[in-house]
């Protein structure tokens, strides 16, 4: 679904129309829990979407359509995660893992798991600032432009991130050919 | 040989031609330093193969959040019951206005005869009833306003609830000694009834707002530590929608 059409269904929602909030939802929900996959944690991330999209719909109504929606959304996601992080942190001891019972193991990431698995690591062992760049760009999907918006930064530090993060996974995920190279 | 700084610079640039975000110069500079420099040349295949792996490895099944983000209540129902407020606050504020009138003229035409019995603080009994009428006429015209002009309503709101308070308790004790015919006491209930029409109003009407926030700020539930208290079975018929709550306003 396209930014244009998400961003007319935020506006929907604003004005009151349930189905278009459910659409909203919907629409980026997916985007949004991969986000905080990446950003926090995958085990939470299903609790943060919900949490994200709490604080989303109850500031609906500041919402004026002035930058993408799917971007609002998402610096909100961003947000989110660091508060979760935050939240981890200042807790010494590690949390238990949430709701562990209720979750279907069917839930995990899937898909050639040994690969998505070693994707999954590589990214995670990146910088936080070069993973959250390189996931927005490339797991989501956004334009360096969108991704700026999202971090509040200048582009070209979008621009120099992502290839920093690349540059780290080419290391770190090692092609064949990455053997020759000089360094 | 050439440089790493040029080589890091040429990095940058295939990265971002990967993204389709390099323009025509950088294409044809990448083009140019790749020509002799066989490690950035490996360098481009390995991170257009990683790009690819990255994109495409990592999907993740999304749970399902809509109904328990949004609820299962139909639409268009937090409109309907906004236009049925509206409606009903124009009613009261013309039913409001009319004895507003009425009271004004009969105060006009009861006025010219009998010298005022009695007289508080400066106003003859007449003047006391020309206050009272233009008071009433004036809440019939403020009902009427704001059933029009949404964003104003909140304002009115407590000037009404103190004056209601005021009012609801002068006119028990004023029954309670028979100062007051019940029926005089009934037509106040015609402001009560604008004052919950009124709150209705604001309720459902989307408030006027600084633009997008994303930094909404809340307390939030921690983790782990016993049951979220925003539970996502609540009865979606009295309930506020989600994006109805005060809670998130930074």
């Amino acid at each position: 679904m396209d930014d244009a059409r998400i961003t007319a269904l935020a506006l929907r929602a604003r004005d009151g129309d349930r189905a278009a909030a459910g659409e909203f939802v919907a629409a980026t929900q997916a985007q949004v829990v991969r986000l905080l996959a990446h950003l926090a944690d995958p085990s939470v991330a299903e609790e943060l979407a919900q949490e994200c999209y709490e604080r989303a719909l109850g500031s609906l109504r500041r919402y004026r359509g002035d930058a993408p929606a799917r971007s609002w959304l998402l610096a909100i996601a961003r947000r989110v995660a660091a508060d979760h992080l935050r939240r981890r942190a200042r807790r010494p001891v590690a949390p238990a893992e949430p709701a562990e019972d209720d979750r279907p193991l069917g839930r995990a990431p899937q898909s050639d798991p040994a690969e998505s698995a070693a994707v999954r690591d590589a990214l995670a062992a990146l910088d936080a600032d070069r993973r959250e760049a390189f996931v927005l760009t490339q797991v989501i999907g956004l334009s360096y432009e969108d991704a700026a918006a999202v971090c509040r930064c200048p582009v070209g530090t979008i621009r120099s991130r992502v290839a920093r993060a690349r540059a780290d996974l080419v290391d770190a995920l090692g092609e064949p050919s990455a053997q020759r190279r000089s360094g | 040989m050439t440089s790493s700084s040029a080589c890091d610079a040429c990095r940058e640039a295939m990265s971002a031609a990967l993204d389709g975000e390099a323009d025509a110069g950088e294409h044809a500079r990448i083009e140019a330093h790749l020509a002799g420099c066989a490690d950035c040349r490996a360098w481009q295949h390995d991170a257009a193969a990683i790009t690819r792996r990255a994109r495409t490895g990592a999907v993740t099944p999304s749970p399902d959040l809509v109904d328990r983000v949004v609820g299962a209540a139909p639409g268009p129902r937090v409109r309907w019951r906004g236009v049925a407020a509206r409606a009903g606050l124009a009613a009261v504020g013309l039913a409001q206005a009319v004895l507003g009138a009425v009271s004004l003229l009969g105060a006009a035409t009861h006025a010219h005869h009998a010298v005022d019995p009695l007289e508080v603080l400066g106003a003859g009994m007449a003047h006391a009833t020309h206050e009272s009428a233009a008071w009433n006429l004036a809440l019939g015209v403020a009902f009427l306003a704001g059933a029009l002009w949404t964003r104003h309503l909140a304002g009115l709101l407590p000037v009404l609830g103190a004056f209601i308070a005021v009012l609801a308790v002068l006119s028990g004790l004023d029954l309670v000694a028979g100062r007051v015919e019940p029926g005089r006491v009934v037509s106040h209930l015609v402001v009560v009834a604008g004052f919950l029409l009124g709150l209705a109003v604001v309720r459902t009407v989307p408030r006027p707002g600084a633009g997008p926030t994303p930094g909404a700020r809340r307390r939030l539930p921690s983790f782990g530590g016993g049951p979220r208290p925003e539970t996502p079975e609540r009865p979606a018929t009295t309930a506020p929608t989600p994006w109805e709550r005060e809670s998130d306003v930074a």
